[in-house]
């Protein structure tokens, strides 16, 4: 006896195969669709962006725009206004990365714009503004990130705080908005050191003078004698004269980790929920070691042994995040927002104990079985990893 | 080139446990990932304070740790009994049509009945019956049918499945409109319907009837840390056994040599030889794009046009200010109509208009660890085909998900008209994203529709090229129990065939 003639005594089964067989007779085998599913994807999230410097734009004394095409010059994929690559590059044999903000708006996807500030002794800047010009090819992950305007709860009474570069993602969310003619409000509350070195400053100004719904609001931390704006650090008086009612704002914060922290106690202090708050990520941390957690009698300057466990061993410090340790020894991880939030560098640690930051947003099941996100994991002895 | 017994590609649910129960079971086992990170569909995300869980929503078969049921078995023979924690929760779901019907099932099987007999006391007897065909159904279904089957003898099926025969491949909506003629009745006994995609007309009555009787005896059940736990867990289950696992690492070939599996090509060209394959991935992918052979054996051909494309998902994560009490919730799981007709809820799931049906999970409400002090981790879903998605315009994309977002938030809002306004985080998930991260065409969630036509009782095993096996939600029932389970049993049999060929070669 056959099973399919033992079945046939099942109620409904008789039915069920007739239906299959017609089912047969109609259907395909799916050959049609080879390839959808990475041809649909790579649409909107591509793993790899291949592309070209068309121009590199002087904006201040520190600060410069590489406007990157597609090599191929196609389209390059939507992002949401705020969203950052990560653009991978070689530095003297030094495979790394770093994520920038996308500066241009969102209207347009010929180019994406990341603009590029100095930072003090940044391997990557320094490289960045110092020897690339343009015809440089790079490669680059598809834009990521969560700092962008979600229509869904953010509303359209929106504030935004920068400092220095921060100007970069507030420039993109602006023009997004005004490229699409939204009626939402928008008050850029733009805070920089010197008054010579305000990245967008005329572009801003006169935005502002053409659009009710975009305000800017500048502050000069360390102003020349004479300077007639507003000066010196954000207080909770100044911005409470600036804001007005708080309402239902919604507030997005970029800048250095400082201006960051001091925004959002600021804004507490105000009333701000924190929820109204979203705040960019921004590296490891520079001092974890003022972080509650970091053992006792760790320096930052210490010297351990990183283990990667079947390939070799390296020195290194404990103050050095242990992704850019890695990549500066040869290995590496597949990475993008080098901030703790993403995981893609996520490594799991054989033996040996790391601090974890409070920027590193870990899962509980990887706290529970060693999982570590390498971006932001301070070695504080030897320890070893399995890539 | 390196060689091992076994690679399995994906490390999804049904690649973990055919992963871990290969390598424990002494079989030398490569794991291989797309992704950074373990589980497929069994995973998490965070966002601010919050750890999203994202897609487990009841795990079913676990019994509790008196009445022990299948998945505490397997879990333990793969080593992760202990690694985890299991949280029951009280409720099967909270069913609400407004202005016609607001119930919550307790997962308690007498519970169940007495709460549907006070509830709807002229179909009282008929309530009794229909469980009990739920039970006998289900057992049936899960001990002697497979006795039956082996034996292969009619009157072994007649006497050891007396009630499989008589309703084991009939429709839920069949089954349910002889039994009862209370329409709302019918409306909450189906609801586990909207998990699985297919309505009551379409979905097969052991199904229905299994998910009733099994989460109610065996209890639903979350986990600490979410399933990303339990994935997670598995991976390190399968490593202290000496397994390798190797993420951000997709295949680019499965490789034959006259007809049998012999290696897989990794990107980057890196070649790796085994003796079998387990695939994790679609068979749609495995065979049609993985496999080296121009097209696959036709009877694998075959099986495909028999199959239809199953239902993805849209899911809207909210990480929220307010505690679950605040937010109104009174279950885990609510299920959410704006019709009594399953039928019409089902058509619109092939659109963009605003959904009439779905479900809104609330984590921390049995476990609170899933959420810092005083908020909340909340899920809303509404299934979907992924069809419709897939002709919105790239740089339509973004608006057309927060649109579509707004009209499942809407719905939600008729019962919970608090859970827009302490939104802390949210993310949303399309079919797109699903595909994205499962790698299925249609970003399917479950495999292909899981409709009477297929069941595996009236299909072959995928088995046509010699050391390739598929493992996961295609070819078994959808879902965190069945595909578990199916990885392990399709390690079983790889470690038979392994055993085979060591023998040959003594």
């Amino acid at each position: 006896m056959s099973e399919q003639n033992l079945l046939n005594s099942i109620a409904g089964f008789r039915e069920a195969w007739q239906a299959k067989e017609a089912l047969e007779r109609s259907g395909t085998d799916f050959h049609e669709i080879k390839g959808e599913v990475a041809s649909t994807v790579v649409q909107l999230h591509p793993k790899r962006l291949e592309l070209e410097v068309a121009e590199v734009i002087d904006e201040t004394a520190s600060t410069r725009t590489l406007r990157l095409v597609a090599t191929d010059h196609s389209l390059l994929p939507p992002f949401q206004a705020g969203q950052y690559i990560n653009l991978f590059v070689e530095i003297d044999g030094v495979a790394t990365a770093r994520p920038y903000a996308i500066s241009s708006s969102p209207s347009q996807r010929v180019y994406y714009d990341l603009t590029v500030k100095r930072a003090q002794g940044g391997f990557v800047s320094n490289y960045l503004l110092d020897r690339v010009a343009a015809g440089q090819r790079f490669l680059s992950s598809g834009p990521m990130g969560t700092f962008h305007h979600n229509p869904l709860y953010h509303g359209d009474d929106l504030v935004f705080l920068a400092g220095g570069s921060g100007g970069a993602p507030a420039r993109s969310i602006l023009l997004d908005i005004l490229d699409r003619g939204l009626s939402h409000r928008f008050h850029l509350v733009y805070v920089n050191s010197y008054i010579d070195d305000v990245i967008f400053d005329d572009e801003f100004r006169e935005l502002a003078n053409r659009h009710e719904n975009f305000t800017l609001s500048e502050v000069i931390s360390r102003p020349p004698t004479g300077y007639w704006g507003y000066t010196g650090r954000l207080t909770e008086e100044l911005l409470q004269r600036l804001l007005g009612d708080i309402g239902n704002k919604m507030f997005y914060i970029c800048g250095p980790t400082p201006f960051n922290d001091n925004c959002v106690e600021l804004l507490t202090r105000l009333g701000v929920k924190r929820r109204r708050i979203r705040v960019e990520a921004n590296g490891a941390p520079k001092a974890p070691n003022e972080q509650t957690g970091w053992p006792e009698g760790v320096s930052l300057d210490d010297e351990v042994t990183v283990t990667v466990r079947g390939r070799g061993s390296f020195r290194s410090r404990v103050g050095e995040p242990l992704l850019n340790a890695l990549e500066r020894n040869g290995y590496g991880t597949e990475n993008a927002c080098r901030s703790g939030e993403c995981s893609l560098c996520r490594v799991k640690l054989v033996s040996g104990a790391v601090f974890n930051p409070q920027e590193a947003h870990l899962r509980k099941s990887d706290r529970d079985f060693g999982w570590i996100y390498s971006c932001v994991a301070f070695p504080t002895g030897d320890i070893e990893i399995q890539l | 080139m390196k060689h091992y017994d076994a690679v399995v590609i994906g490390a999804g649910n049904a690649g973990l446990t055919a992963a871990t129960a290969l390598q424990r079971g002494g079989s030398r086992t490569l794991l291989l990932e797309r992704h950074n990170i373990p589980g497929g569909c069994a995973t998490s995300f965070v966002r601010g304070d919050f750890e999203f869980e994202v897609a487990l929503h009841q795990l079913s078969g676990l019994g509790t740790k008196d009445k022990p049921f299948v998945m505490r078995q397997l879990f333990d023979k793969l080593g992760v009994l202990d690694k985890v924690e299991f949280v029951q929760e009280h409720d099967l779901y909270r069913l609400v049509v407004p202005g016609e019907l607001d119930v919550t099932l307790p997962a308690s099987w007498t519970g169940l009945r007495n709460l549907l007999q006070g509830m709807f006391p002229a179909e009282s007897e008929a309530i009794e019956r229909f469980l009990l065909v739920c039970e006998k159904v289900s057992l049936e279904g899960f001990m002697t049918l497979p006795k039956a089957r082996k034996a292969n003898s009619d009157a072994a099926l007649q006497s050891l499945c007396p009630y499989y025969v008589q309703y084991g491949f009939r429709s839920a909506r069949d089954v349910l409109d002889e039994f009862f003629s209370d329409a709302k009745l019918k409306n909450v006994l189906a609801t586990y319907w909207l998990y699985l995609g297919v309505p009551p007309s379409m979905l097969p009555f052991p199904d229905l009837a299994v998910m009733l009787y099994a989460y109610a005896v065996f209890k639903p059940w979350h986990i600490k840390g979410g399933s990303q736990a339990m994935s997670t867990a598995l991976v390190e289950s399968f490593l202290e056994a000496g397994g390798e696992v190797r993420f951000n690492c997709g295949v680019e070939k499965i490789l034959t040599e006259d007809g049998r599996v012999c290696a897989v090509r990794l990107e980057g060209g890196e070649r790796v030889s085994c003796d079998a394959v387990v695939s994790n991935a679609s068979p749609l992918i495995t065979f049609n794009e993985l496999l080296d052979l121009e097209r696959p054996p036709l009877a694998i051909q075959q099986d495909f046009k028999s199959r239809r494309m199953g239902t993805s998902a849209f899911v809207i994560y909210l990480g929220l200010d307010c505690t679950p009490q605040e937010l109104g919730v009174t279950a885990a799981s609510s299920f959410i109509y704006e019709t009594l007709d399953e039928e019409q809820i089902h058509d619109r799931m092939g659109t963009l208009q605003t959904p009439l049906g779905g479900m809104l999970t609330c984590y921390n409400f049995e476990d609170p660890s899933a959420a810092p002090p005083g908020k909340s981790q909340v899920m809303l879903v509404c299934l979907q085909y992924g069809d419709v998605w897939k002709s919105v315009a790239p740089e339509d994309y973004a608006r057309t998900k927060y649109d579509f977002a707004e009209k499942l938030i809407a719905l939600i809002e008729k019962v919970y008209p608090k859970v827009r306004q302490y939104i802390e985080e949210v993310e949303v998930a399309t079919p797109l994203t699903m595909m994205r991260y499962l790698n299925t065409p249609g970003g399917a969630i479950y495999g292909f529709q899981q409709s009477a036509q297929d069941s595996a009782l009236l299909r072959e095993r995928l088995d046509g090229v010699p050391g390739l096996y598929i493992a996961g939600s295609w070819t078994s029932m959808g879902g965190f129990q069945p595909t578990y389970m199916a990885g392990e049993s399709t390690a079983r049999a790889v470690l038979k065939q392994l055993k085979v060929k060591e023998v040959e070669h003594v």
